[in-house]
C-alpha cells in the first residue's frame, strides 16, 4: 500500500469502508484482510488528492450512525405508547441495556478503526479552536460547527436519539425496579445488572466531556431517584412509627440506613451515595428527632446501652444533633457525683471521697468508650461535670470546697500506713491524678500535701520512698516543675541527711571519738518546708543532747558555710531505756517529754514551777507535754490541775504489761481544724504573693497595658495552680501601685504603665 | 528511775547567713534559688564578698563577666573580691 496522498473515487473507498462499518457496528465478523484494508481507507481518504476528503467522510459516517441508531429506536416504538408495568416494563430495561451493550462496544471497535481521522483531523481542528478560546477573539460559531471524535460523537448521536426519546420511561422503568428491590428483595442478578448498566449509561454516554459530565445523570435520573427515596423513607417512618418503640425504631432505620447504603452501591452512581444517604437521614431522622429524644433521660438513667450506642449512630450525621444528648449525659453525671459524695461521714471520708468519686468517673469514662465512641464531645462533657461536681461549694453555703484536702488526705493515708502492696499504692495514686485534675484550687492542695508530706518525712512515717518520688513525678506530670519543687526539695533533703549522717559517724570514728546516744539528724532547708516561722520556740537542751549537738554543728559548719543550723525541737522524738520497779521499758517520745523525764533520773519529786524553769518551756508546752507524762502513768502529780505549786513525782509503782510502748502527745500543735483554716489563710497570702509577682513580671514585659488586658494575662497564667478572683487581682494592682511598681498611666483611668 | 538515751532523732533546718533577705541582683529571696536554676541549697549556692555583700553564685558571677573593665560590687560599688570566710 502506498503512503503517498494519491487521487480517489470516494464513492468506491467509502462504499468498502461503508461495509466493514456496518459489521462492526453490529458485532459482526469482520476478517483481518478487510479490517486491515479499512484501516487504510480511512487514511487515504484523509490525505486525498488534490484534496483531502476527511470532512466529507466525517459527514458520511455520521449520517450512517444516525441511522443505525435510528433504526435501533424503532425496536422500541411499541414500548412508548403502551403501559409498561411489571413484567413489560422489565423486558424494555433489558432490551435497551443489551442494545446499549452493544452499540457501546461497537462504537469503540470503530473509534478505533477511525484513528487517523480522530487524531489528525479532528485533534488539530480542536487545537486550533483551543485558540480560537484562549487566543485573541473568540467565535462562537466555529465551536458549534465543533467536529468530535468518532466515538464521541456516537455517544452523542445515541443520546441524542435513544436517550432523549426514552430516558423518560427508562427512568420510570428503573424506579420502579429499585422499588421492587426495596419492598420485595426479588430482583435476580440479571435484573441488578441491567438496572445498573441502564443508570451507567446516562454517565457514559457524556463520560468524555471534561465538565458537567454528570449533568445528563443527575437532571434525568438523580432528581428523580432522591423524590421517590425520599416518599418511600417517609412512608417507611410513618409505618415504623405506629408499632415501634424508640428502641425498635432505631433499630429499624439503622436497619434501613445499611440496606440503602448496600443499595446504593448496587444500583447508583458514586455522586448519589451521600445524598440517597441524606435523604434517608432527613426522612427517617431528622424529621423525628422529637420522637427519637422522647427517651433520651431514662436510656442515660438507666444506663441503656445498647439504645444509647443506636441513638449516637443516628444523631451523630444530624447538624448539632447530639447537643442535647451531650447535655442531658452531663447532667446525670453531674448529679450522679453530687449524689456520690454527698453526706460523707466518718473517718475515711477521704477514701470515700476519692473512691466513690472515681467509680461515677470510670462508669461514665467506660460509658462513652463503649457507646461513643470516645466521642471528644463527650469526653469534654465528662470532664465538666467532674470538675463542676469537684469543685462546687457545699450546700451550707459557710464551709468552703474540701475536695483539695481531701485529695491530699487520700493520698497521705496511702502513703502512711495502706497495707496494700506497693503496685496496688501506685495504681490508687494514679488514679487520685485522675481526680485532682479536675480540683481547681490545685495551690490548696499542693498547700495540704506538703503539709503532710512534712510530717510523713520528718516523722518517718513513709511506707516507701521511692512511692513518694512517683507521687511527686505524677504531680509534676500534671501539673509541672514549679508545683512540685519544694515538695522535690524537701524529698531530696531526707536523702541528703541520710548521707550527712554516715559522714558525720565516719568524721566521729576518724577523730576516735563517739557519742553516748544513737544520733540520727534531718537538716532541712528552711525555705522548701512548710513548717512556719517557728524559730523562738523556747527550750532548755538537756545536758545529754548537748555535746552530740555541738559536734555535729562543728562538723556542718566545716562542711557547708555560710550557713546557720536552728534546732526544731519540737519536731525531734527519741526512745529512752527506763528502769522502774525493776522492770526496763523502752518508750518512745517526744524531745520535751524525754528532757521532762531526765529531770527525774536522780530526784523523785520536783515542784511544776522547777520543772518548767529548768526546761524553759512555755506555758502551753509545758502542760500538754506533763500531761501526756501524767496519763501514761509513769509521773504523778499531787493535785488536780497543773499548778506551778503542784509536785511530780516518779510512779514508783509503775508496772506496764508492754516494755516496749510510745507515749503520745499529739505532735501538732494545732487541732486538724485549726490547721486547715491555717492552710486556707496560708494559701490567700500566697496566692496574693503570687499575683503580685505575676502582676510585676507581666507589666515588666510589656511596660503599658489596659486593665481588662492585665487581668485576662493573669488569669491565664494562674489557671495551672488556681482561679483567682477579681476582687483579689485588683487589690493585688491596687498595693502595687502604692508600693510604686506600677502606675496608672496619665491619659487613662484603666491604663497602667510599669515603674522602672 | 534509771534513765539511758537509746537514741535520739533530731531536726534542723539551716538557712544562709546574709544581710539581706533577697539577692541584690536578681531580687530573688535567698532561700530560693537564682531565675536561671530549679532547685535552691546545693545548687544555686551563695557567696559573699569582702564588701559583706550576699549574692546568689550564678546572679554575681553573671554580673562580674557583663562588667568591661572594673569588677565593682553592684551594691556598693567597692572592688569585689570573694571572701572564701
Ligand atoms: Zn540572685
Ligand atoms: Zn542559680
Ligand atoms: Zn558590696
Amino acid at each position: 500500500m502506498s503512503l503517498r496522498p494519491q487521487k480517489i473515487e470516494f464513492d468506491v473507498v467509502w462504499g468498502c469502508l461503508r461495509q466493514t462499518v456496518d459489521k462492526v457496528l453490529k458485532l459482526n465478523r469482520v476478517e483481518r484482510d478487510d479490517w486491515n484494508s479499512s484501516f487504510t481507507d480511512v487514511y487515504t481518504i484523509c490525505v486525498a488528492f488534490p484534496e483531502p476528503l476527511a470532512d466529507r467522510l466525517y459527514a458520511e459516517t455520521k449520517l450512517f450512525l444516525e441511522n443505525h441508531v435510528k433504526v435501533q429506536l424503532e425496536e422500541f416504538n411499541c414500548y412508548r405508547t403502551e403501559n409498561n408495568d411489571g413484567e413489560n416494563g422489565q423486558m424494555m430495561l433489558h432490551k435497551y441495556y443489551s442494545a446499549w451493550k452493544n452499540y457501546s462496544q461497537g462504537l469503540e471497535y470503530l473509534n478505533y478503526l477511525y484513528q487517523y481521522l480522530n487524531q489528525q483531523h479532528i485533534k488539530k481542528q480542536k487545537v486550533s479552536e483551543a485558540e480560537i478560546l484562549y487566543g485573541n477573539g473568540t467565535t462562537p460559531l466555529a465551536i458549534s460547527q465543533e467536529q468530535m471524535e468518532i466515538g464521541e460523537l456516537g455517544l452523542d448521536i445515541w443520546r441524542l436519539f435513544m436517550i432523549q426519546n426514552l430516558g423518560d420511561i427508562l427512568v420510570k422503568q428503573i424506579l420502579q425496579g429499585i422499588e421492587r428491590d426495596r419492598l420485595e428483595n426479588n430482583l435476580t442478578s440479571k435484573d441488578i445488572e441491567t438496572i445498573h448498566g441502564v443508570i451507567n449509561s446516562f454517565v457514559s454516554v457524556q463520560d468524555y466531556k471534561k465538565k458537567g459530565s454528570l449533568h445528563l445523570y443527575e437532571t434525568l435520573f438523580e432528581e428523580k431517584l432522591l423524590e421517590a427515596s425520599g416518599s418511600y423513607f417517609m412512608s417507611q417512618a410513618s409505618k415504623l412509627l405506629q408499632s415501634c418503640s424508640v428502641s425498635q425504631y432505631m433499630q429499624e432505620v439503622i436497619r434501613v440506613l445499611d440496606e440503602e447504603n448496600v443499595r446504593a452501591h448496587k444500583f447508583v452512581h458514586m455522586n448519589s451515595v451521600k445524598k440517597l444517604k441524606k435523604e434517608c437521614e432527613d426522612r427517617m431522622i431528622s424529621d423525628h428527632k422529637a420522637f427519637l429524644y422522647s427517651e433520651c433521660k431514662e436510656m442515660v438513667s438507666n444506663d441503656k446501652r445498647d439504645d444509647l450506642r443506636n441513638l449516637y449512630i443516628l444523631l451523630k450525621p444530624l447538624q448539632d444533633g447530639l447537643k442535647e444528648l451531650i447535655q442531658i449525659l452531663l447532667e446525670q453525671i453531674k448529679n450522679e457525683g453530687a449524689e456520690s459524695i454527698m453526706n460523707l461521714k466518718g473517718e475515711n471520708v477521704h477514701i470515700q471521697f476519692v473512691e466513690n468519686m472515681l467509680q461515677v468517673h470510670q462508669k461514665y469514662e467506660n460509658l462513652i468508650s463503649e457507646t461513643f465512641k470516645n466521642d471528644p464531645l463527650f469526653l469534654s462533657a465528662l470532664d465538666k461535670a467532674c470538675a463542676s461536681v469537684i469543685n462546687s461549694k457545699l450546700s451550707d453555703g459557710k464551709t468552703t470546697c474540701r475536695s483539695a484536702e481531701l485529695v491530699a488526705k487520700y493520698c497521705d493515708n496511702l502513703l502512711k500506713k495502706s497495707k496494700s502492696t506497693e503496685s496496688e499504692i501506685e495504681s490508687k495514686l494514679s488514679k487520685s491524678i485522675t481526680i485532682f485534675k479536675y480540683i481547681e484550687d490545685k495551690d490548696v492542695y499542693q498547700k495540704f500535701y506538703s503539709r503532710m508530706l512534712a510530717k510523713r518525712l520528718i516523722h518517718d512515717q513513709s511506707i516507701n520512698m521511692e512511692l513518694e518520688e512517683v507521687m511527686i513525678n505524677k504531680l509534676k506530670q500534671a501539673c509541672g516543675y514549679e508545683f512540685t519543687n519544694k515538695l522535690h526539695r524537701m524529698y531530696t533533703d531526707i536523702g541528703i541527711s541520710v548521707d550527712l549522717n554516715n559522714k558525720f559517724n565516719q568524721h566521729l570514728k576518724n577523730l576516735n571519738d563517739e557519742l553516748n546516744i544513737n544520733l540520727s539528724i534531718k537538716v532541712l532547708q528552711a525555705g522548701a518546708w512548710p513548717l512556719g516561722p517557728q524559730t523562738n520556740i523556747s527550750f532548755a537542751v538537756p545536758q545529754e543532747f548537748e555535746q552530740p549537738i555541738r559536734k555535729f554543728e562543728s562538723f556542718y559548719n566545716s562542711s557547708f558555710s555560710g550557713r546557720k543550723l536552728t534546732w526544731l525541737h519540737h519536731l525531734c522524738a527519741g526512745e529512752l531505756k527506763v528502769s522502774l520497779a525493776k522492770k526496763s521499758y523502752l518508750i518512745t517520745m517526744q524531745t520535751y517529754q524525754m528532757a521532762m523525764l531526765l529531770l527525774f533520773e536522780n530526784c523523785d519529786s520536783m515542784s511544776c514551777k522547777e520543772v518548767r524553769e529548768m526546761l524553759q518551756l512555755s506555758h502551753d508546752n509545758f502542760q500538754k507535754h506533763l500531761q501526756s507524762l501524767i496519763d501514761s502513768k509513769i509521773l504523778n502529780l499531787d493535785t488536780e490541775k497543773i499548778e506551778d505549786a503542784s509536785i511530780i513525782s516518779v510512779n514508783l509503782e509503775f508496772s506496764n504489761k508492754r516494755t516496749k510502748f510510745k507515749i503520745t502527745a499529739s505532735l501538732q500543735k494545732e487541732s486538724p481544724q485549726q490547721e486547715v483554716e491555717q492552710t486556707i489563710t496560708q494559701v490567700d497570702e500566697d496566692r496574693k504573693l503570687y499575683l503580685q509577682a505575676a502582676i510585676v513580671r507581666i507589666m515588666k514585659s510589656r511596660k503599658v497595658l489596659k486593665h481588662n488586658a492585665l487581668i485576662q494575662e493573669i488569669l491565664s497564667q494562674s489557671k495551672v495552680c488556681f482561679a483567682p478572683s477579681i476582687p483579689m487581682i485588683k487589690k493585688c494592682i491596687e498595693s502595687l501601685i502604692d508600693k510604686q511598681y506600677i502606675e496608672r498611666t496619665a491619659n487613662s483611668s484603666d491604663e497602667y504603665s510599669y515603674v522602672a | 528511775m534509771k534513765i539511758k538515751v537509746k537514741s535520739w532523732t533530731s531536726v534542723a533546718w539551716w538557712k544562709w547567713i546574709a544581710n539581706d533577705e533577697n539577692c541584690g541582683i536578681c531580687r530573688m529571696a535567698f532561700e530560693n534559688c537564682c531565675p536561671d536554676c530549679s532547685f535552691a541549697g546545693d545548687d544555686c549556692p551563695l557567696v559573699w564578698g569582702h564588701c559583706s555583700h550576699v549574692f546568689h553564685m550564678h546572679c554575681i558571677c553573671k554580673w562580674l563577666n557583663s562588667q568591661l573593665n572594673q569588677q565593682l560590687c553592684p551594691m556598693c560599688r567597692q572592688t569585689w573580691r570573694f571572701n572564701d570566710r
